[in-house]
């Protein structure tokens, strides 16, 4: 009985007094606002930094990459060699490549098993008045296989549907919710942009990939979508090509380029006017693009730990000293020194974290201000800001472990007070 | 025997003083408080008054001889074990209040109670309990600036008594308030001890160790005089 009774106090005395300390840790900073703002700016400015900038490239990220993701190794992808030009957009105006391009690989290239050629657009789109708008990819009945795309139902684009530009389509998951369309929504007309399309088919769940919804997406037969989104689409046509032997790979880069260059009739000594990536270099990239992001990354959280540390034991350090008073207090009624010390470590840690919250929801709001700047100013397709939960997560424990490790010192040195020199301090 | 609360045995304190040599605070003191007593400790400023009640208030350890309270030797203990005695035995009145600027009456009464670990619901009812022994029910919300000197040293007098202690100390109590003021305090500490509680004062002035039943004078750093006192 004796015994139960103590468990619950010396339970009581682990929770208990975390919850006490964090009372008086949230009293000692709301005491004084403005200081304990001006205190954790630095951790707010540092979290913020990290998360504005992470949510913007791994917006970048998810958009650019996640359609090669499935891809398998026997596979490249080619797309006009924008790099010859200055600017992106000068170069979307002066490169084609078009379906015909990709007819002609296919047919004249024997490396090649199958070419899939498609084009990106994102239009309005809707269904019974539910209005919302969506990627839009206009492509063949090989773009499945290659992708190694699945249907929950129905079936993919067919090479008729190609061949008379049917209005038909094929739907990601998403876009029953976001049109709220019936379950049994085979047959049904909806609205992109200015074409009606029927649905023939769902895409499997794909999810997220780099975060992004691989299912918030619309294939349409690619002569459809040359039709409806004009030239200035339709010369900007990707493709995918597989090929039948991946151990030459190298001789079959060769052969497409070659192909390329003869169909663009370009001269000797003359630059490509296209670029291919087989799924190595593009895999390659991605890990390069990953390794410059987190170094960039490092180097920003490395800062913000220092800066934001360097003001929270600044201001911990005074704190410490105009409450010895209270310090000697709290001593001579009985607290130990691991009570002072977890007092004072809890509270820069309170503090500190309460800097990467703010940070988190400022870098939240920045980061779609810019996306929303970026996309008046620059291209109305720049991808989305995106904030995975494990930025918010890292964030918040790179604010907290700042608060821990540079709350200690000041924490110590109040732990270590003579009661009656602490009583007696003025 | 088992009724001593205090004994203390040629107790000493220096202070080192740099290049100015040994301060001796306390020259060897020899002194026994049985439960129960009502004892003031007289004498001028520098007479090692203070350091005595730091002493035998666990706030500080002799540089030698020993002291028991209660049968523990409290000159051996941690620092962190003599803040569980504080705890646990004994309760501070001090000149200052030393209140919690920004705690509330009730939570000042309930602090010495968090360290000693008692759950919430215990701790304000015996907070609670304190303070209305004082009268102060009606302030329990009020922070120490909206006390008056007199009620601010009640508050103090029930977070010295909130835990039991065997022993409570206190430090020129009066030495901030008005003389009336003082009077209800020393009346109130006077009751304390009917109650069975045992007191030791600390003050300069004779009128109010003059509420205690046995008064010991100092004069540096050793006991001049220590006698039981008539009651007027």
């Amino acid at each position: 009985m004796a015994s139960s009774s103590l468990k619950k106090e010396e339970v009581y005395g682990l929770w208990g007094t975390f919850v006490e300390l964090l009372k008086v840790s949230l009293r000692a900073i709301t005491a004084s606002k403005m200081r304990s703002f001006l205190t954790v700016l630095g951790i707010i400015i540092g979290v913020l930094a990290v998360v504005t900038v992470l949510s913007i490239i791994q917006g970048i990220f998810s958009s650019f990459f996640a359609e090669f993701e499935t891809m398998g190794s026997d596979t490249m992808f080619i797309r006009p060699n924008y790099e010859m030009f200055k600017s992106h957009s000068e170069g979307i105006r002066r490169l084609k490549m078009t379906y015909e391009d990709a007819l002609s690989v296919e047919q004249n290239v024997s490396d090649v098993k199958e070419v899939a050629p498609f084009l990106m657009s994102s239009d309005q789109i809707s269904y019974r008045g539910k209005k919302d708008s969506t990627q839009i990819i206009g492509t063949t009945e090989k773009y499945l296989s290659i992708n190694n795309l699945g249907l929950d139902n129905g079936r993919f684009l067919s090479p008729v549907d190609v061949l008379t530009r049917r209005k038909v389509c094929v739907i990601g998951r998403d876009i029953i919710d976001k049109l709220a369309l019936p379950e049994q929504c085979l047959g049904e007309e909806i609205q992109i942009g200015r074409g009606t399309y029927i649905i023939i088919g769902i895409q499997e769940k794909r999810g997220g990939s780099f975060g992004q919804s691989q299912d918030d997406i619309i294939y349409i037969p690619l002569t459809a979508g040359i039709q409806q989104y004009g030239i200035a689409v339709s010369n900007q046509v990707f493709m995918v090509v597989k090929v039948k032997d991946v151990k030459k790979m190298d001789d079959s880069v060769d052969r497409i380029s070659s192909q390329l260059r003869k169909q663009h009739g370009l001269k000797f000594g003359q630059e490509d006017d296209f670029k291919i990536f087989t799924m190595e270099q593009l895999r390659t990239m991605i890990k390069q693009f990953t390794s410059i992001s987190t170094m960039v990354i490092t180097a920003i959280v490395s800062i913000t730990l220092i800066v934001g540390g360097i003001g929270i034991m600044n201001i911990m350090l005074v704190s410490v000293t105009e409450r010895t008073r209270e310090i000697g207090i709290r001593m001579a009624v009985g607290a130990k020194s691991k009570h002072i010390l977890y007092q004072f470590l809890l509270e820069s840690v309170t503090l500190s974290t309460l800097g990467g919250i703010i940070g988190v929801i400022c870098g939240w709001g920045l980061s779609h201000l810019i996306v929303f700047i970026l996309r008046k100013s620059v291209s109305e397709t720049f991808p989305g800001a995106y904030i995975p939960f494990w930025i918010v997560l890292l964030s918040l424990a790179f604010a907290a472990l700042t608060g821990a490790v540079f709350g200690v010192y000041p924490a110590y040195k109040a732990s270590k007070l003579d009661p009656i020199e602490a009583l007696r301090y003025e | 025997m088992a009724d001593t609360l205090i004994e203390v045995n040629c107790i000493t304190k220096d202070y080192e003083m740099g290049s100015a040599g040994v301060f001796k605070a306390l020259k060897g003191i020899s002194l026994k408080v049985e439960k129960g007593e009502f004892v003031a400790i007289m004498g001028a400023s520098g007479s090692g008054k203070s350091t005595l009640l730091h002493i035998l208030g666990c706030l500080d350890t002799p540089t030698s001889g020993s002291y028991h309270l209660e049968g523990v030797p409290v000159h051996t203990l941690s620092p962190d074990s003599l803040a569980e005695v504080r705890n646990s035995k004994i309760g501070f009145v001090f000149q200052s209040f030393y209140l919690l600027p920004r705690a509330n009456a009730l939570e000042n009464v309930e602090l010495p109670l968090i360290y000693a670990k008692i759950p919430p619901s215990v701790r304000k009812r015996r907070a609670m309990e304190a303070i209305s022994f004082l009268g102060l029910q009606d302030h329990i919300n009020h922070l120490p600036n909206q006390l008056s000197g007199g009620q601010r040293q009640q508050i103090a007098i029930a977070r010295a008594l909130v835990n039991n202690p065997s022993l409570i100390m206190a430090d020129e109590p009066t030495g901030n308030l008005d003389s009336v003021t003082s009077q209800r305090i020393m009346e109130l500490l006077k009751q304390l001890n009917d109650f069975g509680n045992t007191l030791i004062l600390v003050t300069h002035e004779p009128d109010i160790a003059a509420y205690a039943k046995r008064l010991i004078k100092i004069k540096d750093g050793l006991i001049i005089s220590d006698e039981i006192m008539k009651r007027g």
